[in-house]
């Protein structure tokens, strides 16, 4: 019965929020029961008031009734709505956002569960007076008619003093004299410039760890799991895939350190996994076992760079036609998209792009041949797994440009291959396998075994060949002679300048299909590797 | 039947000649009022900037004066006049403690200050604690990547200087009676000089402590690398006074 005043409430002042908001992207809001509402009514608190999840909100029915008498139900629920609306118009905003300011909490915290807990105490005190400034709002009257801990107290004072609204708290209350200090440290810090987040969110962390510490040993010695915020917690159920996608992109190329990525997976690596990430089954929708913090640093961070690959004559049993459609990545050729499907919309998520079938018949036809990548990674090479590997990022940048043109994709990562320092993957267009085999690393001496080679190669009529080495190989004069016997477009990518480099050079500068990339400073591998294939493809193959 | 003709008629019409009503789809913007609100944070936010402008130009002026190529050399001389240098610009500046903190951060960003050197940078901020108003001043400098040198430089009678972090060398040296807190470690040359009054350091100290001190206390609750030249004072280690007592030579590892 509550349930349904509430929702009447609800859909009667939905219209006037959702124009306070300036007409937010987001699904009409419902009331509902969630989850540890009982619990919360139990206790001393009134449990959450919000939740939101992909973007719907669901208003607490339980929590609205426990503040009857206090705060009239209709104030409520406008001034919950307008909380929860402007986490999406403004603080976060992303997952991005999100994880960058959890990132930079969790520098001062150095604990996890007190930097996400951090986290969310900025974001809604961002939030809020975001509210409070830009658009007439309730929320100071539900906080003031909420019942606070000694945090909570804190942060009232500190809305108190920079709203200058009286929310009922006084310096002599449980936050006593003792947090003036902390309060007027709080009071200083630019909340509403997004600029300045970063450094805000260490200013406010800096401040607020004493108090933090203090509730966590409260909690831990009454054996409580911390509380929840009224207003709703932040979690990654607030983005979808497709948006946690997209931020672990825009982080990795962000930051380009590998163990700053590492530290942030590892912490939300349950809400990563609830979100569909997780190595068995695929790097994609649905639960896996665990993450492989480093190869999804790599593969999101290729995905920054797109490689457009000029096709080749390839004979074929027939034309390609178009036969089913599967979901538009960045990078993907623009060729193959479905206007129709796409409601002609470039935008991951939402266009489609033709998966394309071969049909009957036989003949040569336009397309994109296998590749075979080779990656050394003796001793000499970077380990993928301690730092950033640019010969790693190389490697799987071509591996994408070849899995997106719907090729398949064989690695052979070696050091001291005939003394067992080498990992071998047949032909696959699994990406997260792949990925696997590229981010080994074995150390100690280079040299290959062409007997693992030879049938990687045999194996396929056309072929792409793809090394990236030191070229201190002990055994090159082997590979040069190989080298000398194949018709297949080979791309050599060395770093560095060093005889057995300039031998390797000399030796085949007659190869036409044989194109070599010297790279000075390792550093440059993505660029240059990029860059130039883009050249070597265009130049070399003009089509039929 | 009579209606006939004019049904025909208003099909045949042309709609540009029969215009029915569109709806703006911006119609509801029209009395739509944006309404802003001042808050009190507006109003921190801008006088603390303004302040930290004031405080960021007399570093910079101190800087000119003093570290005209950018290298500054620690002498008793260059120290004595830096400082002076220092306490002019800052009697000039209204500011709080916390004022005194945001500076020591703002330090590490080139953006807003181009140029750290440990040296005035340590005798500027000693300068503005010392004229602060506040008689207790708490520096959170816990996530500062550089560590100061010379913090606590003269602290007056009656001034309270809580550290909370590392500091570099020559922290607390000429202390005239204040009390500094240094809640983690303090480099070599600690307290050289001082005074009166006292200085606990939290955690371990470096070599030299208390080079030429003429008075006052320094506590140290972890181990003391090294002693310098004691004229007079005591040091204390973990509660156990080592100056005066046991001969330990200055200087000396142990």
């Amino acid at each position: 019965m509550k349930k349904e005043k509430h929702q009447a409430i609800l859909d009667e002042i939905w219209p006037r929020v959702k124009r306070k908001h300036l007409y937010p992207e987001i699904p009409m809001p419902k009331v509902g029961e969630l989850g540890d509402s009982e619990e919360g009514a139990a206790g001393k608190d009134e449990g959450v008031g919000l939740e939101m999840k992909e973007k719907q909100m669901t208003v607490n029915s339980a929590f609205l009734s426990s503040l009857k008498g206090r705060i009239p139900e209709e104030q409520a629920i406008e001034a919950l709505l307008d909380h929860g609306i402007t986490h999406y118009t403004f603080c976060p905003w992303d997952f991005h956002t999100h994880v960058a300011l959890y990132a930079e909490a969790k520098k001062v915290m150095g604990d996890k569960a007190l930097a996400k807990r951090a986290a969310n105490y900025f974001i809604d005190v961002v939030s809020d007076t975001h509210c409070v400034k830009k658009r007439f709002s309730d929320i100071p009257e539900l906080h003031r008619s909420l019942k606070k801990g000694k945090v909570e107290e804190v942060i009232a004072s500190l809305y108190q003093r920079i709203w200058g609204i009286d929310l009922g708290v006084s310096s002599s209350g449980k936050s006593g004299k003792g947090y003036e200090e902390a309060v007027r440290r709080l009071a200083r810090i630019p909340y509403l410039d997004r600029s300045r987040w970063n450094e805000s969110i260490l200013k406010f962390c800096r401040t607020m760890k004493p108090l933090l510490l203090e509730e966590q040993q409260g909690e831990g010695s009454q054996g409580g799991k911390g509380e929840s915020s009224p207003t709703g917690d932040h979690d990654f159920n607030n983005y979808s895939y497709e948006e946690i996608d997209e931020g672990m992109r825009e982080y990795a190329s962000e930051k380009m350190a590998l163990s700053e990525f590492r530290e942030m997976v590892e912490d939300f690596s349950e809400e990563l996994k609830e979100a569909g990430y997780g190595m068995e089954g695929g790097m994609g929708r649905g639960r896996g076992t665990s993450i492989d913090a480093d190869v999804l640093f790599y593969m999101k961070l290729a995905e920054n760079y797109a490689i457009p690959l000029r096709k080749v004559l390839v004979e074929e049993k027939g034309t390609l036609h178009p036969h089913s459609h599967a979901p538009w990545e960045v990078g993907s050729p623009y060729q193959d998209v479905d206007i129709w499907t796409s409601f002609g919309k470039i935008m991951p998520g939402i266009t489609q792009i033709w998966k394309k079938k071969e049909g009957k018949g036989r003949g040569r036809v336009e397309g994109t041949p296998d590749c075979l990548i080779a990656i050394d990674s003796s001793g000499s090479m970077i380990n993928p797994r301690k730092s950033l590997s640019y010969a790693v990022l190389g490697a799987a940048c071509a591996s994408n440009a070849y899995l997106r043109n719907g090729s398949k994709v064989a690695v052979y990562n070696f050091s001291d291959a005939p003394m067992g320092g080498k990992d071998t993957l047949d032909y696959t267009d699994r990406r997260e396998a792949i990925y696997r085999v590229l981010c080994k690393y074995f150390g100690g001496g280079t040299a290959l075994d062409l007997d693992d080679l030879v049938p990687l190669i045999r194996s396929r009529k056309n072929l792409d060949l793809f090394v990236i080495t030191d070229m201190k190989i002990t055994n090159l004069e082997a590979l040069i002679s190989y080298f000398g016997q194949i018709e297949n477009r080979v791309t050599a990518v060395h770093i560095g300048e060093n005889p057995y480099a300039a031998r390797f050079e000399k030796a085949v500068e007659k190869r036409s299909n044989i194109n070599i990339f010297t790279v000075k400073r390792k550093e440059d591998i993505p660029n240059i590797i990029l860059g130039k294939i883009r050249e070597y493809f265009h130049s070399t193959h003009r089509g039929p | 039947m009579k209606n006939l003709p004019h049904q025909n008629k208003d099909l045949a019409d042309p709609p540009s000649r029969n215009p029915r009503p569109i709806r703006n789809p911006f119609e509801e913007f029209k009395v739509y009022s944006f309404v802003k609100t001042d808050i009190p944070l507006d109003r921190i936010v801008e006088s603390t900037e303004v302040v930290m402008d004031e405080i960021r130009r007399g570093y910079e002026k101190l800087l000119e004066e003093e570290a005209k190529e950018l290298v500054w050399m620690v002498q008793y001389n260059t120290i004595i006049k830096a400082y002076e240098v220092a306490e002019r610009y800052v009697k000039e500046i209204r500011y709080s403690a916390e004022d005194i903190e945001d500076f020591c951060f703002a330090l590490e960003d080139t953006q807003r200050i181009p140029y750290l050197i440990p040296g005035p940078a340590g005798l500027y901020i000693s300068a503005l604690s010392n004229y602060a108003q506040e008689a207790e001043i708490v520096l959170k400098l816990s996530e500062l990547k550089t560590e100061i040198n010379l913090l606590g430089f003269r602290l007056p009678k009656g001034k309270r200087l809580i550290i909370e972090g590392d500091t570099g060398d020559f922290t607390g040296i000429g202390v005239e009676g204040g009390e500094l807190v240094v809640e983690g470690n303090a480099k070599n040359w600690t307290g050289a000089g001082m005074r009166s009054g006292k200085i606990l350091v939290k955690k371990n100290i470096g070599l030299h402590t208390g080079e030429w001190m003429m008075g006052g206390e320094i506590h140290v609750e972890g181990r003391v690398r090294g002693l310098g030249n004691i004229v007079e004072g005591k040091v204390f280690e973990r509660d156990k006074l080592v100056y005066p007592g046991k001969a330990r030579y200055p200087s000396l590892y142990y």
